[in-house]
């Protein structure tokens, strides 16, 4: 502590320890807290097509289209009686909807057919009604007409400042089925 | 030119030990209070980027406070022992063999 440069590193040593130490903290009070809450999830407009998938092979593929409802409020927290969307240890959220289904082929196929990132700064109380898919809904084969048990999951990943990284899935899933009949019009 | 860097040389950069320890223990406090008040003021507002900016603010406070001389950690200077010019032969003898 003798001279200018080693009183400015003390403090600047110790601010960052004292930094580290209070970002533990934050990751310790939210370590334990459930982020888990209800969906609504509904489909309307389902509709089945067999076209060829150039990007995989010549060979036609089913390829499914449908439009969804989506209600949910994502961490909703509560303290000192003042709601949060989000607790002070959640930087982002990336949620995404999941197609699960059985064919076949394959005892389970996964599909993501939308995603969205919710920052902070954002409503993280979706509300969306008839939205069409993101992402195409390409079966490997052709499981998907008359295809009726697909599940869509939504699930996020919960961004943290520190700490883990939580996967969570709602409770809540909706099951659906496709046509049993292909569409050959445009849609 | 050389009389500016003498006068710079001349600024009394140093503190006495028991200003050393002040400013220690003084920038120790200023920023564990800062990271404190921080800590809990970001967990009501729930926004984590405050407790980092407020204790931010106290390291700005804690180097101002105490990196720069101030005079109030020179107050207690050591009473050293004023300089002997006059060396006898023997006294240097003795010194050298030690």
């Amino acid at each position: 502590m003798h001279s200018f440069l080693t009183r400015a590193n003390a403090i600047l040593a110790y601010t960052l320890s004292v930094c580290a130490c209070l970002t533990f903290l934050c990751f310790l009070s939210t370590a334990f807290s459930h982020y888990d809450t209800d969906v609504r999830l509904r489909t309307f407009k389902t509709v089945v097509k067999n076209v060829p998938d150039y990007s995989a092979s010549r060979e036609k593929n089913d390829l499914g289209f449908l439009t969804f409802d989506i209600k949910t409020d994502i961490l909703l927290i509560k303290y000192f009686n003042k709601i949060f969307i989000f607790n002070w240890n959640v930087k982002q959220l990336f949620v995404y909807l999941v197609a699960e289904y059985q064919t076949k082929m394959n005892s389970l196929n996964q599909i993501i057919l939308w995603d969205k990132i919710i920052i902070r700064e954002d409503n993280a109380i979706l509300e969306l009604k008839n939205m069409n898919t993101k992402y195409y809904f390409w079966d490997d084969g052709n499981g998907l007409r008359g295809n009726n048990n697909i599940t869509l999951h939504l699930s996020w990943n919960v961004v943290p400042n520190a700490g883990l990284l939580p996967s969570i899935s709602a409770k809540n899933v909706h099951s659906f089925a496709f046509p049993s009949e292909y569409t050959t019009s445009r849609l | 030119m050389t009389e500016f860097i003498e006068k710079l040389k001349n600024i009394p950069m140093h503190m006495d030990y028991e200003g050393q320890a002040r400013a220690e223990r003084l920038s120790r406090i200023i920023v564990t209070l800062f990271g404190v008040v921080g800590f809990i003021w970001g967990y009501i507002i729930q926004q984590f980027s405050q407790t980092i900016y407020i204790l931010g603010a106290g390291f700005v406070l804690a180097f101002i406070i105490t990196v720069p001389p101030w005079p109030m950690y020179r107050r207690k200077p050591l009473d050293w022992q004023a300089p002997q010019f006059q060396v006898t032969e023997s006294q240097t003898k003795t010194k050298k063999k030690k």
